[in-house]
């Protein structure tokens, strides 16, 4: 189930409300639990046995490290991590990237992995991350296991974050699975914000979607460098109003519900280097790489090659993790390189340059990533920013000159919302405007949002892949 | 102290709110679904009903043959998640409404178009995008007029092929500045070039007129379709063609057509529909025969009683169906028009001109045409059909049987 459909907020989130808030504290774990299963079963009801089978394999994995831990067998508890690391990392390639090493293979000839044709299970690769960090966390000893199977059930299927992120770590969490504050004051602010995030997605995100869709479709014979350039800047704010709106609606939906939730997005695109990018954009993914596969690793306190070695793997992992496709892995390495190059040495230079300089070399890097990001073949890939540095059909065309007019309104706005302007003027009103002009945006932002949703006609759900 | 409690109050106007806008469309959605919508007038479509639950059977064998393990189920297949959603928002309370708070506010934000149709730069035409056939795709569909022309060579009769322009090419001046999925022309002057075997009319230049097609429609209006009669009577090289007596009189003005129901722009208002052959020609000599179900029954030319539903150009000689043949005793010739919608308004003025007029569509029509030709005295065959329906319809390859 997708959070951007009438079903979902008239009836699912109603029923969840309900359900939820007349239960009694102690039993709305179990109630949250059952819900959740219900939120992830929606789709592919057989995948709910993935669930029951991380839960189970997650929780008594947990259970032996602290055992082990007890008893002072340190090379137990190890032997247990490394197994609930196995047995995720598993559940994810057997999943995600079976078909495609198997496609892989086949091009070399070789045939001894036939091809599954398994539909990806959703937010596989956020929940395996989740609950990979519940074992890690109680080994480091940064969390306590869980010796309630409810309460940790509720973790891993906890439906406000489990398809589209942020992706939590069970340290963030535990406390609030058991004790968690109910208050109207958390209520209102989870509504402001599930608000603004259901509005990014369905007024911004799908309103640039088909501008992005029209030139990912132009063949390149009729591609012109405005249009390519165009096109990509559209799928930018796509995949950020999207995505961010998606985590605005996890922490929203969070808050409602008792939770807070971390932040996963900082103004991205205000970003003045690749490095900085990284730092606003999906936060929760790269504190997640960097917590549990860049320190291991070493991190950046060893020798410069070992660094730079640390640094590849990572952002190779995070290119794959994002699809089980040739072109995020070379997405993930081509951040790879910009980054090192920053650490190395360009970063200092940037820092010196003036802000909009820096503010356009740190778009243009981020530009040119998601082309690698969103075309997928490599050959259109090839054309494409071919096109974006003029070796295309031409500069502009009159399809280009309509395109550009028709979205300009909507692009202004873009460029807008994805800067902390309205946030900032928010905070100049004054209190008692605020209070006035709140409800009023709140119900145009949930009246057009769900005019829109009834409308219907544009409305993908971009994370099939991750 | 008393700050606090008056933010808690607001925090608490702000959460009777929201639950107030969910719960209060939530159960409306409940009652809906409870007593759903058979079909929508606006959008002129079925809508979504409630699914059937199906578990299915359990079935090993499939299951270790690939197919999926519950036999004719719809749960564990996913299918019947979608179509509980679907039916959610079909179903969805004051739909019309919201479809039409959506155009409006795709146009607040000054969008030139809307689901697929472009908004006239005069606020109140509506175009359908057009797309043109690729060059291989036109040069088999023009491939089947030549066969047919070539089959047809024995039987002495001649073939004519001609294609109605799309809006978008008559009144391109009222298009969005550089719109792209419009009809430039470019497939009628391909089409002339391809086509050998039969004879081409170019009825391109023949529709200029601010009242030739509807407003919220694809269609040709009865003016329309007389400027393409005279059109076609001067390439048949008829001298004197019989004229309808009279003017265009006017028989709705609350026609919203297909193009109006797939936009949702409910500030655009309604176009008005003519006729201009009287029932039964000026002299009382037209009968129509009709084959709605297959079997020949006399019908009316205008069928007025399709006035009060909202597919209005069905009044046309009753709407779509295999073949349908106008005979005027003191008409001339014998016609057979393969034909789509457009043919419907055109036939009435063809019927003062000729003795008989098949109306044969392909779509529904599986009879071997060149048979059908010699066994009725067919003298002209005619291939009409819009630019549009062109390039889409896959009923083209019949002719060539």
């Amino acid at each position: 189930m997708v959070f951007s459909t009438p079903y979902f907020l008239f009836l699912y989130f109603c029923a969840v409300l309900l359900f939820y808030y007349i239960t009694p504290l102690k039993l709305r774990n179990l109630v949250l639990l059952i819900l959740n299963l219900i939120f992830y079963g929606w789709g592919e009801p057989v995948y709910i046995l993935i669930m029951f089978a991380s839960i189970g394999i997650d929780y008594t994995h947990g259970m032996l490290v602290t055992r082990c831990k007890a008893k002072g067998n340190l090379r137990g508890a190890k032997m247990a991590v490394a197994s609930s690391v196995i047995f995720n990392l598993a559940l994810l390639f057997f999943f995600k990237y079976w078909d495609f090493i198997a496609g892989t293979l086949e091009g070399f000839g070789l045939h001894f992995m036939p091809k599954l044709g398994l539909s990806l299970p959703i937010g596989i690769s956020f929940y395996t991350f989740q609950t990979m960090s519940y074992t890690i966390d109680v080994y480091r000893g940064d969390a306590r296991s869980q010796k309630n199977i409810i309460t940790f059930g509720t973790f891993v299927t906890l439906f406000p974050q489990l398809i589209a992120g942020p992706i939590i770590k069970y340290k963030d969490l535990d406390d609030q699975l058991e004790h968690r504050v109910h208050t109207v004051d958390k209520f209102a602010s989870g509504v402001q914000r599930f608000t603004v995030g259901l509005s990014k997605k369905v007024l911004l995100a799908n309103a640039i979607g088909p501008l992005w869709d029209n030139y990912l479709a132009t063949p390149a014979a009729e591609l012109t460098t405005v249009g390519a350039w165009l096109g990509i800047l559209a799928f930018s704010f796509q995949l950020y109003f999207d995505f961010s709106g998606y985590s605005d609606m996890a922490i929203g939906l969070g808050r409602m519900l008792g939770f807070e939730f971390l932040e996963n997005f900082n103004y991205p695109y205000l970003s003045k280097s690749a490095t900085e990018f990284w730092r606003r954009w999906h936060i929760s993914l790269g504190s997640w790489f960097r917590e549990y596969l860049y320190f291991p690793l070493g991190g950046s306190r060893v020798k410069k090659g070992r660094m730079i070695f640390n640094l590849l793997v990572v952002w190779a992992a995070t290119g794959i993790w994002h699809g089980a496709s040739w072109n995020f892995l070379l997405w993930g390495l081509f951040y790879f390189v910009c980054l090192v190059v920053e650490k190395l040495f360009l970063l200092k230079h940037i820092q010196k340059l003036p802000g909009w300089l820096s503010h356009i070399y740190a778009l243009f890097l981020v530009l040119i990533g998601w082309t690698i990001f969103a075309v997928e073949d490599l050959g259109h890939m090839g054309e494409y920013f071919k096109a974006m540095f003029g070796m295309g059909a031409g500069f502009i065309n009159s399809d280009t000159v309509y395109y550009l007019m028709n979205y300009l309104p909507i692009l202004i706005i873009a460029v807008v919302a994805s800067t902390p302007l309205a946030k900032n003027l928010w905070h100049k009103l004054p209190e008692t405007a605020r209070k006035v002009v709140l409800p009023v945006c709140l119900m145009l932002g949930l009246v057009m949002s769900t005019a829109y949703l009834v409308d219907g006609t544009y409305n993908p759900f971009l994370y099939f892949r991750f | 102290m008393k700050d606090n409690n008056s933010n808690k109050k607001y925090n608490l106007f702000i959460t009777v709110l929201f639950c107030v806008f969910i719960f209060g469309f939530g159960i409306a959605l409940l009652i809906h679904m409870a007593n759903p919508t058979d079909f929508s007038e606006q959008e002129n479509r079925y809508l979504q009903q409630a699914p059937k639950f199906k578990l299915g059977t359990p079935d090993w064998k499939g299951f270790t043959e690939g197919r999926d393990f519950w036999k004719g189920g719809n749960f564990f297949s996913g299918e019947f998640m979608s179509d509980f959603e679907e039916f959610v928002t079909d179903q969805f309370p004051l739909r019309d409404e919201w479809i039409q708070l959506k155009a409006l506010g795709e146009r607040v934000l000054q969008k030139k178009e809307n689901n697929g149709v472009y908004y006239g730069t005069d606020g109140k035409t509506l175009f359908a995008k057009y797309t043109d056939p690729s060059d291989e795709e036109l040069r088999k569909r023009v491939g089947y007029m030549n066969t047919l022309g070539v089959n047809l060579i024995d039987a002495g009769v001649p073939v004519f092929f001609s294609l109605v322009p799309d809006k978008s090419y008559v009144w391109a001046d009222l298009l969005p500045d550089n719109a792209p999925n419009v009809d430039t022309g470019a497939m009628n002057e391909a089409a002339k070039e391809l086509t050998s075997n039969a004879y081409y009319f170019d009825l391109y230049n023949a529709l200029d007129g601010a009242d030739s097609y509807y407003r919220t429609d694809h269609h040709w209006t009865v003016m329309g379709a007389k400027r393409a009669y005279d059109s076609l009577m001067e390439q048949f090289m008829i001298p004197n063609p019989a004229e309808p007596e009279g003017e265009p009189q006017m028989v709705s003005d609350a026609f919203y057509g297909t193009t109006w129901s797939s936009c949702g722009a409910g500030w655009i208002p309604p176009d008005e529909m003519h006729i201009w052959v009287p029932e039964g020609g000026p002299h009382g000599t037209i009968s129509v025969t009709g084959y709605p179900e297959g079997k020949p029954i006399e019908t009316p030319m205008y069928n007025l009683d399709k006035l009060q539903v909202k597919d209005k150009y069905a009044m046309y000689l009753g709407g779509n169906q295999p073949l349908c043949v106008l005979r005027n005793s003191e008409g001339r010739g014998k016609l057979l028009v393969v034909r789509d919608s457009y043919s419907d308004s055109l036939a009435p003025f063809l019927a003062l001109q000729f003795q008989e007029v098949h109306l044969w569509d392909l779509r529904y029509n599986n009879m071997s045409l060149k048979q059908y030709v010699q066994d009725n005295g067919i003298q002209y065959v005619l291939v009409l059909y819009s630019a549009s329906n062109f390039s889409t319809d896959i009923n083209l390859s019949k002719l060539t049987r």
